[in-house]
Parts: structure tokens; C-alpha cells; sequence
């Protein structure tokens, strides 16, 4: 059939009519009405929550609410975002990763004042510095601690013995304390273990460093502060063991076959003994941890959290708190291998225990005053986005021989946009 | 949104009959004399459109209606959830002067030429013999296009693990016949070359099907001509088939120009266990696509306003890319 002109632009018309109608229903449902709804849904990730603890959070408030869980794979920050900004299905409960929570604080109107509900009273029970990052400037909680990743010192007890090192956690401990006494101590045992390495790239040494301190890159008042002498600081030390020969510049999943292998310690929050232990079965009982290098840093951690469109906020409160006290919190340890963010829980036989990967070390007498040691720090909504280019300026020192002073002001100047971008002045 | 301006009825007729250059006037203007049909309106034909209209609905609700949000989005700053600031023109400012954003440029099109040449040669070759092949033509056919409709993540994942820098399967062969590892996935050309292979890989069987099919559509009676006229295998191919196949290879450079332009989830996927910058190219940012430099600024930093500005300002890099292979493949036709 042939189409005039003016047929076809009388049926692009009407598509963009009928394309309007729909997207204005999409908008309309989702809010509003009575707020004493009985079926609540959770969103998470899987390995953010004990399934055991969330299949009897089911049964233990079965009577008054059906709760429906859903594990929501790929990215689940890109998820939570669209559904929020469309308003409709939006979860009762949400995850939000602690590496996200700043970039959600801005919109914190889109979520429950959890202090409205009750936290107030519940939070001596939770880390101080956790509980603040999920919180805005004027003083509105929007996240319940999950989890935290204090960080601490992975090391390979075999290759410390045979360059003559004690290897007990608290005497390395106490030859590392600071970042120069464990370079130094890496050149020796690279000496006596050739063909080995001390960290596996310099980004996740900075990264450490920078979460060691009290300060990031964009200040309470918004200027960006990337360009200072504690971030400096930081990037001098990260560089350092590359300068010396101890860094082993991996930064893809060859990870996975160097870890049994060729180094000798590695960086990480609590979280990633499981990460290890994963990829180098064979190492069990070979690997110890003792206090990181200048003190903990935390990584990761998320955070539980009730969007503005809840159906029934009191009870959903009462299913997060019961989810994530200190007993259940300490039970997610023994099940998912998440730290807990209450302090009570580190004394529960659940985490006291010996762990046979690290040769039957009680690894909570590193992680549990690692947990409260860790500064609390400001971490502004951008944070994220202006960090990326100090770390890809670090992969490119190790990739392409780039020099180190080079790196740091194209890091600079690049963060610096990004930061513009992003309104940070 | 604003529905495109509908045309005064008046109008169209007139132009539709009106003298214009010859060139564009409708053939299917009736001869002088002749009765005009009475017009139906497109109204008279609801059925019709109600019964393709699912196809458009959907296009205008998931194609239509966000490409032109995003036009939209390129003049504001926006999270995603929070309320959107107008900015003008300085999302395009920032484009300008991000040197990040030409490198992806210049990635994207380094990627696309390594990609795209040995893919299109590879294939107008391989149906060329494919074409003069006389038995299991079906299990060739099917495969070299099997690669095609392999899923993109598994193929990537399984080319990060054979070119892998410490323990790849190529750097093993290379080991063993005396030659020290290649770090493919560090070197910034290697990562376009690991880049490119695999989309060369993935495409070239696609192409040849097309190609075959153009190969297939050739009468005979041209090449028994040829071959009377004592022209060989090389000078048929070249000065035959090829000015005959024209059409088809323009097809095929167009839509590998905007399909190897859009490479991302092979950075993507290869680069997305790079745990210290995931999403960002890998070593160097040397994969740093610039369809993966948006995905990256847009939905892993929410600035959504500059992620749309990177696409738009993306978009005219093809159209102008385009129209100069356009010119190029059909140069010397018209005249």
C-alpha cells in the first residue's frame, strides 16, 4: 500500500501520541495509600544477608506480614536507581552496597528517616563511623549497618618462615607497622623467595591509604580537595613498592592464579579472606592476618535501607532491626562471611571461633579491633567518580612504564573535571 | 514529549503534484486526463494500522521516546532520582576539554578499523570459496555464522582467558615454541588488537552469509560470457563479481560502521574483573570504547546529563562516518 506524506506523518502523530499515554500511566500508581500494608518486599544481592537469617525473618513475622525476598543479580545500584526515579514497584526494603550509599544521600528524600523510627535508640549497638556515612548533613538516617570491611594484612606464614621471619600475627603486627617497615620487610622476603611479589597491584595500596584517613577527595563543603598533600601522601606510598620491584601489577583475573602462588601478602578487607580461600584452595593453612600497615581502612559494607514508598514502615523496621541484630549479624558471618557492623556480636562464640584457612587463627582478634579502630572519614556523593582517575593513572604506571609524577598530575587534573562535572567546586 | 508538527492538509497535494525537479516527482502520479481515485483517509485503513501497530507502540515507547530523552537529558545535570538542573551547552563544554573522552574517540576508532577491514575481506573471501564449495555447504555455512549468534559475554570471557597475560592459552603456544610472553591484555595496541580479533571473529560469518547470498544471485551466463572472453579467475572476481556485489558491500560497510563503531560489552566484559577501575577500559584505558565511556559516566557515576551528551556527540561522529564511506563505496557509480 503506498503512504502518503501526510498519512505517514498523521500515524508518527498518533504514535507519539499513544507513546505519551503510556508513559504517563507508568507514572501515576506506586504512591500514596494506606501505609499498614501485610506483604513487604526485600531487595538484595546475593552474599549481602544470611539466606538462613532471611528465611526465618519469613517464618518469625509470618503471622502479620508476608515478606518476599528478592535476590536481584547484575547491577544493583543501575536497579535501585531506575526504580526509585520511576516510582513504581519500588522494594519495602532495599540493599544499598556501602560504595553507593554517598551517592544516594543526595536524593535521602526518596527514603524513611530511619531515626523517625526507631534507630535512634538501637544505634550505640552499631559502629559510629558506619552509621554516619549513611547519614545526611542534617542529621537523617538512611541506611541500617549491614556489614562493614575492616581491613588487615594477608600473609603467606610459609614464605615468612623461610626468609626466617616469626611468623606469630602479633610480631608481624608489630614489623609492619608502618608502610615503610612493610616495604622493607618485602624486599627482604622477595631476597629469600625469588620470583615472588608483596602486593598484587599499587591501586589497592592507595585505595588502603586513602581510607586511612579522615579526609577523601571532596570536603564537607564541596571543593574538591583531590589535589592535597593527605591524598599525595597516600599516592607516595602506593608508589613505592612499584619504585622497589615488590609490586606485582595485576589487575585482571589472572589474580585468581597468582594468589596460591607468587605473592606473598595481600591487602584486604575481612571480606576478601573469602575471596582467597576460594581461589587458592590449596594454600589452606598456609595464610595468616595480622593489623594492616598504619592501621585499618574500611572497604565495602552495605547497608539496609526503606524507600519513601514502604507499605508498611513500622513493621519493616521491626523485620531490619530482628534481621540485622547483633546475634543474627553475628550468624551472617558463619553463613555469608560478612562482618558484622555490631561490635557485640564480635564476642559471639559464631566469630570466635579457629579458622583452619588461616591454621586455626582466632582471625577475630585481628578483624574486631580493626573494626573499631577505623577513622571516620567523609565521603562525599562524587567520591567515587573522582577517585577512578587516580586509579586508572596508577594502572597505567604499571601497564605503560608511565612516570609516577606524570600519572599524578594527569590524575589530578582529570579528577578535577570529573569533580566540575558533578557540581563539587 | 512534543508530537512532531503535523502538515496542513493543503499542502501536501500541492507538493505532491507541484513541479519540483524532475527527479523527485512521485511516479505514481496519474497521467493527465485520468480520473483521480477518491482519497481515503488513513482512518479508513484503522484496522490495518491497529494490526502493526504493537511493533510501533513498543518502538515509540522503548526506542523512539528515550532516544530523544536522551536529547534532552544533554542540556541538564541530573543524578538519575534527583531533580534536573537546565545547564545549556555545558555538558558539551565539558566534552570539548575532557581529554577522556577523545582517547575513547580515538579507541573506538582504532578498534572499529582493525575490526572492520579484515572482517569485510575475510568474508568477501570466504564466500567466494564458500560460493564454489560442493559439498557440506550447510555445515561450513552454519559454522562461520555460529559465531555470530554466540552469546557476546561467554565469547569475551573465554578471549580474556585465552589471551590472558600470566597463564593465556596463546601465551602457553607462544612459550612453547621459544617466545616470551605477550602481554596482550596490558600493551595499549594489544588490548585493540585482542579487542578487534574478537570482534573480526564474531562478525566475519555474518558478512559472508550476506556476501554468499549476493554471490548466489549472479546469473552464470555472465561468468560463461567472461570466460569466453578469456578473462581468469582473478580478473572475473575483481571486475565482475565486485562491481556486481557493490550494492551488498555497501550495505555491509554501513552496518559495520555503526556496529563497530558501538563496540562495548567486549571492553566491557574483558576489562570487568579489573577490580581496581572495572568498567574502565582496562591498562591505559586503552579499551576504553566510547559507547563504555558513557555507560561509565552515566549509570557508575549518575551524571546522566554528560552521558548523554557523550552519545549524542557520538552520534554525529557516525553519521559523518557514514556518509564518507557512502561517498567512498559508491564512488565512480554515478558517474
Amino acid at each position: 500500500m503506498d503512504l502518503s506524506r501526510r498519512g505517514f506523518l498523521q500515524a508518527a502523530a498518533l504514535t507519539a501520541a499513544a507513546s505519551g499515554l503510556t508513559v504517563a500511566c507508568g507514572g501515576s500508581s506506586g504512591s500514596g495509600g494506606t501505609k499498614n500494608g501485610k506483604n513487604l518486599t526485600l531487595w538484595y544481592w546475593g552474599g549481602a544477608l544470611s539466606e538462613k537469617v532471611v528465611a526465618e525473618a519469613k517464618t518469625h513475622f509470618g503471622s502479620e506480614i508476608k515478606l518476599t525476598t528478592a535476590s536481584i543479580g547484575g547491577d544493583f545500584k543501575q536497579k535501585l536507581t531506575t526504580t526509585i526515579a520511576a516510582g513504581s514497584s519500588v522494594p519495602d526494603i532495599t540493599g544499598i552496597k556501602g560504595e553507593d550509599i554517598a551517592s544516594f544521600l543526595p536524593n535521602a528524600d526518596r527514603f524513611l528517616d530511619l531515626n523517625d523510627l526507631g534507630f535512634k535508640n538501637l544505634s550505640s549497638q552499631y559502629l559510629d563511623w558506619k552509621t554516619k556515612l549513611a547519614q545526611t548533613k542534617d542529621g537523617k538516617q538512611i541506611g541500617f549497618p549491614i556489614d562493614i570491611g575492616p581491613t588487615a594484612l594477608f600473609y603467606r606464614e610459609d614464605f615468612f618462615a623461610k626468609a626466617g621471619v616469626d611468623t606469630d600475627p602479633a610480631k608481624v603486627a608489630a614489623l609492619v607497622k608502618t608502610w615503610d617497615d612493610y616495604f622493607q620487610l618485602g624486599t627482604e622476603l622477595q631476597k629469600k623467595n625469588p620470583g615472588t611479589y608483596l602486593v598484587n597491584n599499587i591501586g589497592s595500596v592507595f585505595n588502603i591509604a586513602v581510607g586511612q584517613g579522615t579526609q577523601r577527595f571532596i570536603d564537607k563543603n564541596n571543593h574538591f580537595i583531590g589535589d592535597q598533600d593527605h591524598i599525595h601522601a597516600a599516592w607516595t606510598t602506593a608508589v613505592r613498592p612499584y619504585t622497589l620491584g615488590l609490586d606485582a601489577k595485576i589487575n585482571d583475573n589472572t589474580w585468581n592464579a597468582a594468589i596460591g602462588k607468587t605473592l606473598l601478602t595481600e591487602l584486604g578487607a575481612a571480606w576478601h579472606a573469602l575471596d582467597i580461600e576460594q581461589a587458592a584452595p590449596q594454600t589452606k593453612g598456609k595464610w595468616r592476618v595480622c593489623a594492616n600497615p598504619a592501621g585499618p581502612a574500611n572497604q565495602g559494607g552495605s547497608y539496609l535501607a526503606l524507600p519513601k514508598q514502604c507499605r508498611n514502615p513500622e513493621e519493616a523496621f521491626k523485620i531490619i532491626s530482628w534481621i540485622l541484630s547483633p546475634t543474627n549479624d553475628a550468624r551472617g558471618f558463619t553463613d555469608a562471611a560478612i562482618f558484622p557492623a555490631a561490635p557485640a556480636a564480635y564476642t559471639m562464640p559464631a566469630m570466635t571461633g579457629p579458622d583452619a584457612f588461616f591454621g586455626g587463627q582466632k582471625i577475630i582478634e585481628v578483624f574486631g579491633p580493626a573494626a573499631k579502630a577505623i577513622p571516620a572519614s567523609y565521603e562525599a556523593p562524587a567520591d567515587a567518580a573522582v577517585m577512578a582517575p587516580y586509579m586508572t593513572e596508577l594502572t597505567n604506571i604499571e601497564a605503560k612504564g608511565k612516570k609516577p609524577d606524570d600519572a599524578w598530575k594527569d590524575a589530578v587534573s582529570q579528577a578535577k573535571q570529573i569533580a566540575r562535572r558533578q557540581g563539587v567546586s | 514529549m512534543t508530537s512532531p508538527p503535523v502538515t496542513g492538509s493543503a499542502e501536501v497535494p500541492q507538493r505532491l503534484g507541484g513541479p519540483g525537479p524532475a527527479r523527485f516527482r512521485p511516479r505514481r502520479t496519474p497521467p493527465a486526463g485520468t480520473v483521480r481515485p477518491k482519497r481515503r483517509g488513513p482512518l479508513a485503513y484503522w484496522r490495518q494500522y491497529l494490526a502493526i501497530s504493537p511493533f510501533y507502540l513498543i518502538f515509540a515507547a522503548f526506542s523512539f521516546f528515550p532516544v530523544f530523552y536522551s536529547l534532552y537529558l544533554a542540556f541538564q545535570r541530573w543524578d538519575g532520582m534527583g531533580t534536573m538542573q537546565f545547564v545549556g551547552l555545558q555538558q558539551f563544554r565539558f566534552l570539548w576539554s575532557d581529554p577522556v573522552f577523545w582517547l575513547s574517540i580515538r579507541n573506538t576508532l582504532v578498534i572499529w578499523v582493525l575490526s572492520t577491514v579484515p572482517t569485510l575481506f575475510g568474508a568477501l573471501m570466504l564466500a567466494t570459496l564458500l560460493h564454489s564449495v560442493r559439498r557440506f555447504k550447510g555445515f561450513y555455512r552454519i559454522a562461520l555464522y555460529v559465531p555470530n549468534v554466540t552469546s557476546i559475554v561467554a565469547v569475551a570471557i573465554f578471549f580474556g582467558a585465552v589471551f590472558s597475560n600470566n597463564f593465556g592459552l596463546v601465551n602457553a603456544i607462544l612459550g612453547m615454541v621459544g617466545i616470551s610472553p605477550v602481554p596482550w591484555l596490558s600493551n595499549p595496541w594489544l588490548i585493540k588488537v585482542v579487542i578487534a580479533v574478537l570482534m573480526t571473529w564474531q562478525w566475519t560469518g555474518y558478512n559472508m552469509i550476506i556476501y554468499l547470498a549476493g554471490l548466489q544471485a549472479i546469473p552464470t551466463s555472465i561468468y560463461e560470457a567472461a570466460k569466453m572472453d578469456g578473462a581468469g579467475a582473478i580478473r572475473t572476481f575483481f571486475q565482475i563479481t565486485i562491481p556486481i556485489m557493490r550494492p551488498i558491500i555497501l550495505f555491509t560497510v554501513i552496518i559495520s560502521t555503526i556496529n563497530g563503531l558501538q563496540s562495548f560489552s567486549e571492553p566491557q566484559v574483558l576489562f570487568a574483573s579489573n577490580a581496581a577501575n572495572a568498567n574502565l577500559g582496562g591498562p591505559g584505558q586503552a579499551g576504553l570504547t566510547t559507547l563504555l565511556y558513557f555507560y561509565q559516566s552515566a549509570f557508575l557515576n549518575n551524571d546522566y546529563g554528560y552521558g548523554a551528551a557523550i552519545v549524542w556527540a557520538f552520534f554525529v561522529l557516525i553519521i559523518i562516518l557514514v556518509a564518507v564511506n557512502w561517498r567512498i563505496t559508491t564512488r565512480g557509480r554515478k558517474a
